[in-house]
């Protein structure tokens, strides 16, 4: 069963596109495909939260954006990582890490 | 961030972010074309799984707001698309507000034209009345002296002038027949104090303002037009008052309305007559121009060491003589400021009910809207944001409400100003700029009362969160806020409920009273006459008990009197005096009201008499007293009063000893509301030119006006008789303000009730809406339909009670208030209390039986099986 974003951990989705986009320049919707690709369609994102999420991650200048040519053809708005995104993408995957790491540690102990 | 640099952080543009958006739906629309759908189809799916793209953009909102003027727009925007999604709420709200802040305005727009405001002349904040006391006697104030005005204004360094004025009734006989005119008589420099100059025409000259000097006269705009017919040629013209003529020199503008509003004429009286050089004459209401910059206090010590240089030079005279100052304004207003205020009180109450009714809407709103609320939180919209929308909501109903609330005060400021005609300065009352403003300020007030609690609850995260999901199956909670809401409702209307019972149990308690005097069948009216006339006080009270007498032989009349007060009327004049042959303590003051009335007064009154013989009409200076019940068992409890002389306090008007010449009954001259007090009646007709007549008739009073005007003018040709009215309507009048105070403290109270009705009503329903399902569950376990009506009942029931005693114990205590208003009725009084819960008993099960009979209707197969 599909997981839908209200049920994400808040402030996951942002780290889940900050990754994305550091392998490339990508539209939105190559980053909406990417996403369920990867999770091998476990991780739907709504399109109604995805676009106000990296307008948000633009703003706070984890993402820059620039208009390209997309693979159709279309003029199409493509993000990139910005130095300041990838160090905050950073600390957010050690983050990530550790918590994870720490939840699956007590899953095993209080198995 | 600040708010500066966020201005630059603009939005993508439209188009920019349309092409961002459309980029997706193709690639979805290709998706679903590879897994087999038709081109149509796949776009529609595509569309679909994509979901409302003008929902997305709206999101973007919260991430590129703070754009205070965009956020504002956008918030502006949002608020409209929902009024017209519910337009029945949001009217509902926006007719309440309208209603709340309507009366608020309207009465404020009183407020500020009686009480806030300066008098309408040029910086009228400088005007002063000035008084002549007797700080060691208790003596009521007096007018002031010409020569002693004049004094005060050559010796003093704080005012820029110092005027006076008295108004008689005279007759103007240039025309066929003699007309009533009002004259005031002025000291020099009248129109200097006020700062205004005639509309056409001159001021006083110099010349004219002494003695031997020309005649002149200013009038009025009225006269002018009813007159002239508003000929600017009037100027120059003579009007023929009590016998000699005036040249019109000047027209006052027609805002002009001082000493009141039915002077017609004014002329001068020269300073320098040989008859205004008496000391003891007091003619004057004085007014004063205070300089500028100079305060009260101030001109109080200037006037009080101007006053014992006076005293030193005359010590006769002036030793014992003080100079009082009030603001002009504060003797003009001060005697309806309580009432003004306490009616501003209860439309505030008013509005907060409204209020809290508005909050009880939302709030049931609110959580309706929980849904939107938690998708929004999830997006990442900051509260901040969500209240600012929610707030704008708010406010722009209560913007609604107030531009509609300001026709409804205007209607409501017409009726006011018909209904209380009597009050000063009601011809002020304007909605203009100020009363517009200050609406606006009542619906950013009710935008704050109204909007943060249902706003902060609203959005509140965790109980958003969680009723996304489980606002159909819980079990719903027991709306403490919205009940306690409903109980503040209940309690704020019953306060003004009770305030408005206990006003008309005292109009009750007055209609029973028995005044001690006679009051039905008795004309009054006034005869014109000169001040001048009291030159010769012989003539004078021969001329009155003359017209008395002859008054009294017509047919249908019984009887006839003088009185310098009507009896009943609110009025004091009260004085000290001594009893110069009883055995009593000098130290102690002997204050009394006194009254100057014809010796046929108490039979035409039919005033009791007890003991001793009915007095007779003084001569020259000296009067016979009689005095009441209350002052013999006072002041002579162990001697028998008739026989004593009674002397006023420093026999200030150089009466003399006046022998008691009988004792009578209590009657309640200075108003039907106050206890009589000791009274000593001086019997003379003709204390001042134009007493108060009063004619006992036959047949109803008014029907004699005529006959008796036709008389008047045979045996006074020269002489206009005016303002006929009965005593009983005299009295009525005299109650005029307190009785539209009750009315309309009656009518909020009403309202409020009302309000509170739909409050419980409403909370009501929605309880039984959101609890549908519980019933639903307890009916289907057997519980009994009434104990489920029973159950709802109750809980209004319940919420009412407590509203009510928490009411009673606000009602009493802000009866502090009320104190001075009621009559006969304690402001804790049982029989009000008891009547205001019974009403509020009767309108609570009214307003809530229909949706607790609802609620036990719920069919609970149906409900159970629709979850």
């Amino acid at each position: 069963m599909p997981i839908e974003k209200s049920d994400l951990l808040q402030g996951t989705l942002d780290m889940l596109i900050l990754k994305i986009v550091a392998l490339g320049p990508i539209h939105g919707y190559g980053i909406s495909l990417r996403i369920r690709q990867i999770s091998r369609e476990v991780l739907q994102v709504q399109q109604g939260s995805l676009y106000p999420a990296l307008h948000r991650l633009e703003k706070r200048g984890w993402l820059a954006a620039d208009w390209g040519e997309s693979e159709s053809g279309r003029q199409a708005k493509f993000y990139k990582l910005s130095v300041k995104g990838r160090k905050h993408l950073l600390s957010e995957e050690s983050n990530w890490r550790r918590l994870s790491g720490a939840v699956g540690q007590i899953l095993q102990t209080a198995e | 961030m600040s708010w500066r640099k966020s201005h630059f952080a603009r939005a993508p543009r439209e188009d920019q972010l349309d092409s961002e958006l459309r980029l997706h739906i193709e690639g979805l629309t290709a998706e679903n074309i590879a897994a087999g759908m038709s081109p149509e189809e796949a776009r529609r799916q595509a569309m679909l799984a994509f979901g409302g793209r003008e929902q997305i953009k709206e999101d973007l909102r919260d991430v590129y707001r703070i754009g205070i003027l965009e956020t504002t727009l956008a918030n502006l925007r949002s608020a409209f698309r929902f009024f017209r999604k519910s337009p029945s709420f949001s009217l509902a709200i926006v007719f309440t507000l309208a209603l709340g802040i309507g009366a608020n305005s309207a009465v404020f727009s009183a407020i500020d034209a009686i009480l806030l405001r300066p008098l309408p002349f040029p910086n009228g904040d400088q005007l002063m009345q000035l008084e002549e006391t007797y700080p060691q006697i208790a003596m009521p104030s007096t007018f002031v002296a010409p020569v002693r005005l004049e004094e005060w204004n050559r010796m003093n360094s704080t005012f820029q002038a110092i005027s006076g004025y008295y108004v008689e009734n005279g007759s103007e006989t240039s025309g066929a027949l003699p007309e009533r005119i009002t004259r005031a008589w002025v000291a020099p420099r009248f129109l200097q104090v006020w700062g205004i100059s005639p509309a056409l025409g001159r001021d006083f000259s110099s010349a004219e303002s002494s003695f031997g000097g020309p005649l002149a006269i200013l009038i009025s705009d009225r006269l002018w037009r009813r007159r002239f017919g508003a000929d600017p040629n009037a100027i120059g013209r003579t009007l023929r008052v009590d016998g000699a003529s005036f040249p019109i020199i000047g027209i006052l503008p027609a805002s002009f309305f001082f000493a009141d509003r039915d002077v017609d004429v004014w002329a001068v009286v020269p300073a320098n007559a040989p008859y205004t050089q008496n000391r003891a004459a007091t003619w004057y209401a004085a007014i004063g121009r205070l300089k500028p910059g100079v305060t009260l206090n101030d001109a109080r010590a200037n006037l009080a060491a101007v006053q014992s240089q006076l005293g030193a030079a005359y010590p006769e005279t002036d030793a014992r003589l003080a100079v009082g100052i009030l603001p002009l304004k504060e003797i003009t207003v001060s005697g309806s400021r309580k009432s003004l205020w306490i009616l501003y009180g209860a439309v505030s109450v008013l509005l907060l009910i409204a209020c809290t009714n508005i909050v009880t809407l939302l709030l049931a709103r609110a959580s309706r809207r929980q849904q939107e609320i938690a998708v929004r939180f999830s997006l990442g919209a900051p509260r901040f944001a969500l209240v600012a929308q929610l707030v704008t909501e708010v406010f722009v109903l209560a913007l609604a409400g107030a531009v509609l609330g300001l026709f409804f005060a205007k209607a409501a400021s017409g009726i006011f100003r018909a209904l209380a005609a009597d009050l000063p300065r009601v011809d002020e009352i304007h909605l203009d700029s100020r009363i517009v403003l200050y609406s606006l300020f009542s619906s950013v007030v009710v935008t704050l009362l109204c909007g943060i609690i249902p706003t902060l609850r609203g959005t509140r995260r965790n109980l958003a969160a969680s009723l996304s999901h489980n606002s159909r199956t819980q079990v719903s909670g027991r709306h403490f806020l919205q009940w306690l809401l409903v109980g503040v409702q209940v309690a704020l209307a019953v306060t003004l409920l009770a305030g408005a019972g206990l006003l008309f149990r005292s109009f009750q308690a007055l209609g029973r009273v028995s005044p001690g005097f006679d009051s039905s069948h008795i004309l009054t009216f006034h005869l014109s006459a000169s001040w001048a006339e009291t030159a010769d006080p012989k003539v004078l009270s021969k001329r009155i008990a003359h017209t008395v007498d002859s008054l009294a032989a017509l047919p249908g009349v019984e009887s006839v009197a003088t009185a310098g007060n009507l009896p009943g009327v609110p009025a004091k004049f009260q004085t000290e005096v001594q009893l110069p042959d009883a055995p009593f303590d000098p130290t102690q003051k002997i204050v009394t009201e006194s009254r100057f009335v014809s010796p046929t007064y108490f039979a035409t009154m039919r005033i009791l008499l007890f003991e001793g013989e009915p007095c007779r009409e003084g001569s020259g200076s000296t009067f016979q007293a009689v005095v009441n019940r209350t002052f013999a068992n006072t002041y002579l409890p162990s001697s028998p009063a008739v026989g004593h002389h009674v002397l006023l306090a420093g026999d200030l008007f150089k009466m003399g000893a006046s022998p008691i010449t009988a004792i009578v009954g209590d009657a309640r001259e200075t108003g039907i509301n106050h206890q009589p007090v000791p009274t000593i009646y001086f019997c003379s007709s003709a204390p001042v030119p134009d007493p108060n007549y009063l004619v006992r008739t036959r047949a109803e009073p008014m029907a004699m006006a005529e006959t008796i005007r036709r008389h008047l003018h045979e045996i006074e040709p020269a002489r206009s008789a005016f303002n006929f009215l009965s005593l009983d309507d005299h009295l009525s009048n005299a109650f005029a303000e307190n009785r539209l105070r009750t009315i309309l403290l009656a009518f909020f109270a009403s309202t409020a009730i009302a309000l509170a009705g739909v409050g419980l009503y409403g909370t009501l329903s929605y309880s039984v809406t959101t609890r549908r399902r519980e019933v639903a569950l307890r009916l289907a376990l057997g519980a009994d339909r009434n104990r489920i009506v029973q159950h709802f009942l109750l809980r209004a029931l319940s919420v009412c009670a407590a509203g009510c005693v928490a009411g009673f114990l606000l009602a009493i205590a802000s009866s502090r208030l009320l104190a001075t208003m009621l009559y006969g009725v304690s402001p804790s009084d049982a029989t009000t209390f008891a009547a205001v819960f019974a009403a509020v008993l009767i309108f609570a099960i009214l307003a809530s039986l229909a949706p607790a009979i609802r609620a036990a209707q719920v069919e609970p197969m149906q409900v159970l099986r629709e979850e």
